[in-house]
């Protein structure tokens, strides 16, 4: 039994490139990624995911390109630019170095004070 | 057709979807569709599958619009979807947009056709080279007020001046131009060498004049007006080198001036100033002062303050070197632009002024219209803000639409400005423009732009903010019936029709004022007779008229033959004609006066005239006689002066047989003796004061240059052709000018003043016009939204009287608070008119009271129809409506 867990704002953008670098995906597909890849423990309110993917999209960190779904359904497909991945890397990096020291400063014991 | 295109492009998504919009579309639906899927996989029937897809989607519309947002194609994308819903919602309530198209066309083209006056009078730039560093120097005394410059002083303070990089003189000149169809008076200036280099202009066609054409006795040469260029050499590039026949003297054509030339009167040709001074030796007289000014550029490091310091500090100097002539004299220095403008810009203003009102009255008129229609629709409004749509957003919405009916009202505004152009200039005559021109043209289109697009804010914003502050919810469960933003909104609307009086009293009091003001001075006494008088002025100049007796012989044979004409009752010449600002003033001795300081001596105005004079004039006579042919070259001379200078020279002495003379005591003094005294004229504009004058019997003063004053019978007018055949028949070559009825003369001494109160008054009348509706829209929204109200209370036995009362009480509250805020803030405005009033205070009780009772009585008018349907709604329907 997993608790879904708001996510926090400013990392949707993240988990996106995270899920289309593993492969092209379309709007629907990232969804399942990221809650496939986060265990079920990230819940991702449906539509909000679009203004994020055009947002990228203009930014230059995706580019995107029709092609036909496993459902033979139009749609629109994702995948990683370079720039998107060089910022994939650089977000993650900093995302790692937030979470340790958000992990030190929470687990800090008194003698250590 | 770049143009074309852009157009096309910006308007094309008007009026179809954006391919970017569909793929959204379909992208979204997609995604829809795939959650459907995996739902129906999971074993719900497709039907639900796709109902639970699109709840999780979440709201679709809000996340389409992110998504615009985020595609940064938000402004102009939704910018065009306003302006497409606002023209469907205009086109659904044509009764609405009409009234409000067309109020706002009236405001906007009223801003537009004044502000052309505007731009082309004070804002266009003049066409010479940095005109802003040009300065126009007069000199000035304290007995007269500014007066021309004397040659030499000119030539000190360009010795002088530091602060001025170039000083040039303009003296005005005129010329007899015979031996073409009908002889012609033209006019120019003498200029000093440098003066064209100094404006920027080059000649159009031949070489400018050269350094060494500034002393007496160089070749005659002249510049000619393109102009002139056209008319009389059919603008002919060989004519550069031929001669022109001016006076009697050949003057080699050495070039033509550019078209686009502008001079505050009209010029025709343009010579070195040495020629001028070759035939006007006495301009090197320092206290000659003739028709000259001086034009100077200042140096790019001085300013204002400093270059008058300069100039003044030369001018003190030359006054105490030079007593006989400078004592007292200063300077004057002001824009050259101001020469332009003349005594234009306070009415120019006060007419910007009121067309501003009018606009801002006319804006809150459609306010008005907007929140009383949008009422209706506070639940739309309510529905979409719950669907999610932003306040800003909303509001945005609104703007756009308020925006879309300003562009309707600017381009019908526009529409309307280019018949009042070209109304206003037939009002304004060509010599009050001095070379300006008033059209419509990009500058006063971007004006108009700017105003449609501030009105739109002005009478958008207000209903938008008003519209969107409500709680939607509150909206939706009222189900849009009350009138529950009711309070504050009826409070707004209140206030813009509180605004819409007190500007409209604004308006007539400065519209009542300028009518006061042309009565008062319309009923001055020039002191002279204004009906029934023809002038025209000839001024001989060439050879056969060197002598004295030759110009006598001239003036006696027009006299004597215009006297027979049928219908003349009357005729006289004299030098000045009243009212036309022509003068010719000069210093006289009182015989036993103690002497002043030399800029002290008495300087009346000089007339030399025949001995019918003032009975043409119908001067009145005060004392003695008036001249006779007996007052000739081998009488005494005689003089007669004006009751003003008897009672400051002789106060209560009888100044008759006493004696003066002209200038200042020297080795021949000629004494003059009183023969008459007449009453004071108004030489200067009926505004003006009237000043100390002295007559002289012509044939003792002989003068080349007179006006011909005919008094006829009828209509003096028509006696023009009959004179000039008179004149023909004496000398053919006589060229005649400036034909004028006295009558003319008074109406264009107040013309300015007079196009003032006509377009005042009819700004005024628009402005009544619009606050009534304003008044009128705002009780009849009241009332419709009492009805219910209304019926209760008559149900309860309430009289007819009493609602009638209640509506036209709500009316007249609003009038008078909007007639004493109009008049509180009147009364500090109408000071700024002080220099276009006559007669009258600013505050001129008696109009203030009179404006705020027309008011009123307007209002109360515009509450009649509103009170009407109030007392006649039936208690019955009124509450079964409910």
């Amino acid at each position: 039994m997993t608790v879904a867990a708001q996510i926090l704002p400013g990392t949707l953008d993240l988990l996106i490139l995270k899920a289309v670098s593993l492969g092209p995906l379309h709007g629907y597909g990232v969804l399942l990624r990221i809650e496939q890849i986060s265990h079920g423990a990230l819940l991702i309110e449906q539509g909000a995911l679009y203004p994020a993917l055009f947002r990228l999209v203009r930014q230059g960190l995706l580019k995107a390109s029709w092609g036909t779904s496993e459902n033979n359904r139009r749609a629109k497909f994702y995948e990683l630019t370079a720039s998107g991945r060089k910022r994939l890397r650089e977000e993650a990096d900093s995302w790692g170095r937030l979470v340790s020291a958000m992990t030190a400063a929470l687990g800090a014991h008194p003698e250590e004070a | 057709m770049k143009l074309m295109a852009w157009l096309r492009s910006f308007a094309s998504p008007l009026f179809r979807r954006s391919p970017i919009e569909g793929e959204m579309e379909e992208e979204l639906r997609a995604h829809i569709q795939h959650r459907a899927d995996d739902l129906e996989r999971s074993g719900l029937p497709r039907k639900e599958a796709e109902r639970q897809a699109r709840i999780e989607f979440g709201g679709y519309q809000k996340f389409k619009e992110e998504c615009r947002e985020a595609l940064g194609t938000r402004l102009s994308q939704t910018f065009v979807q306003d302006v497409r819903y606002g023209l469907r919602m205009l086109r659904k309530s044509p009764g609405f947009t009409s009234v409000a198209v067309l109020t706002l066309a009236l405001g906007i083209g009223a801003n537009t056709a004044i502000f052309s006056v505007v731009y082309g009078v004070l804002l266009r730039s003049l066409p010479y080279k940095d005109p802003a560093r040009l300065v126009v120097l007069q000199e000035t005394t304290p007995m007269v007020g500014t007066v021309s410059v004397s040659y030499p002083n000119f030539l000190d303070w360009r010795a002088q001046s530091h602060t001025f990089s170039q000083l040039s003189v303009v003296q005005d000149v005129a010329f007899n131009l015979a031996g073409v169809s009908q002889p012609e008076s033209i006019s120019g200036h003498a200029v000093s060498p440098n003066f064209l280099s100094m404006m920027g202009v080059r000649p159009f066609l031949g070489r400018d004049f050269d350094s060494s054409e500034e002393k007496p006795g160089t070749p005659p040469v002249v510049l000619l007006s393109y102009r002139l260029w056209q008319s009389h050499l059919g603008g002919d590039r060989n004519a550069i080198g031929r001669t022109i026949t001016l006076d009697d003297r050949s003057f080699t054509i050495v070039g033509v001036l550019p078209p686009d030339y502008r001079s505050v009167e009209k010029l025709d040709v343009m010579l070195p100033i040495g020629v001028w001074l070759t035939n006007n030796s006495a301009a090197h007289e320092r206290g000659s002062r003739g028709d000259l000014l001086v034009i100077g550029r200042m140096s790019p490091d001085a300013g204002w303050q400093q270059a008058r310091a300069e100039i003044e500090g030369i001018a003190a100097r030359l006054a105490q070197e030079y007593p006989l002539s400078n004592n007292q004299f200063g300077v004057s220095l002001k824009p050259l632009r101001d020469a332009f403008v003349g005594d234009m810009r306070p009415a120019i203003l006060v007419l910007f002024g009121a067309v501003m009102f009018v606009l801002l009255i006319a804006s809150a008129n459609v306010a008005n219209l907007f929140l009383v229609r949008s009422a209706a629709r506070t639940r739309e409004i309510a529905v979409r803000i719950a669907l999610g749509a932003s306040r800003g957003r909303v509001i945005r919405q609104i703007l756009t639409e308020s925006f879309v009916l300003a562009c309707l009202g600017g381009i019908l505004g526009i529409g309307l400005a280019v018949g009042g152009i070209e109304g206003i200039s037939r009002l304004i005559s060509m010599d009050m423009l001095s070379g300006a021109t008033v059209d419509m043209n990009g500058a006063v289109l971007l004006f108009a732009a700017v105003v449609v697009v501030l009105s739109a804010f002005i009478f958008g914003l207000a209903p938008a903010m008003q519209l969107t502050k409500g709680d939607p919810q509150a909206e939706l469960k009222d189900g849009g019936k009350t009138v529950s933003a009711g309070a504050s909104q009826s409070r707004l609307r209140d206030a813009l029709a509180i605004a819409e009086i007190s500007l409209a009293l604004i308006l007539l009091a400065g519209a009542g004022l300028m009518i006061k003001s042309l009565y008062r001075l319309l009923s001055v006494d020039p002191g002279f007779q204004t009906e029934q008088v023809l002038t025209m002025r000839m001024d001989l100049r060439t050879a056969q008229y060197a002598k004295d007796i030759q110009v006598l012989n001239f003036w006696q044979q027009a006299l004597e033959r215009v006297r027979t004409l049928p219908g003349v009752e009357d005729v006289a010449v004299g030098t000045v004609v009243p009212l036309t600002d022509d003068h010719s003033r000069t210093d006289i001795t009182i015989e036993n006066m103690t002497l002043p300081e030399p800029g002290n001596f008495p300087h009346p105005d000089v007339h030399m005239v025949s001995p019918g004079y003032v009975n043409t004039l119908g001067i009145t006579l005060l004392r003695g006689r008036t001249f006779t042919d007996a007052d000739n070259e081998n009488a005494p001379l005689a003089g007669m002066i004006n009751g003003m200078l008897a009672k400051r020279y002789f106060g209560n002495e009888d100044p008759i047989g006493k004696r003066f003379m002209m200038g200042h005591p020297g080795k021949d003094n000629k004494w003059i003796t009183i023969v008459g005294m007449v009453g004071d004229t108004k030489l200067y504009g009926l505004a003006n004061p009237a000043r100390l004058e002295i007559y002289l019997p012509l044939r003792q003063f002989p003068q080349s240059e007179m006006e011909l004053l005919t008094k006829s019978a009828n209509d003096p007018a028509t006696l023009t052709s009959a004179i000039r055949n008179v004149i023909a028949s004496i000398d053919k070559n006589q060229p005649i000018t400036d034909i004028a009825t006295m009558k003319q003369l008074v109406r264009d001494s107040v013309s300015i003043r007079q196009i003032t109160l006509i377009l005042l008054g009819l700004f005024s009348g628009l402005a009544l016009l619009l606050a009534a509706i304003g008044i009128y829209g705002v009780l009849s929204y009241a009332v419709a939204l009492r009805t219910h109200e209304i019926g209760i209370r008559l149900a309860l036995g309430a009289q007819r009287a009493d609602v009638l009362r209640m509506v036209v009480g709500q009316g007249i509250r609003l009038a008078l608070v909007g007639v004493a805020l109009g008049l509180a803030v009147a009364l500090a405005l109408t000071r700024l008119m002080n220099t276009l009033l006559f007669g009258v205070g600013a505050n001129d009780p008696l109009t203030f009271v009179s404006v705020a009772i027309v008011l009123t009585i307007v209002a109360l008018t515009a509450c009649y129809i509103p009170a009407r349907r109030a007392m006649r709604v039936d208690p019955i329907i009124a509450l079964r409506y409910e």
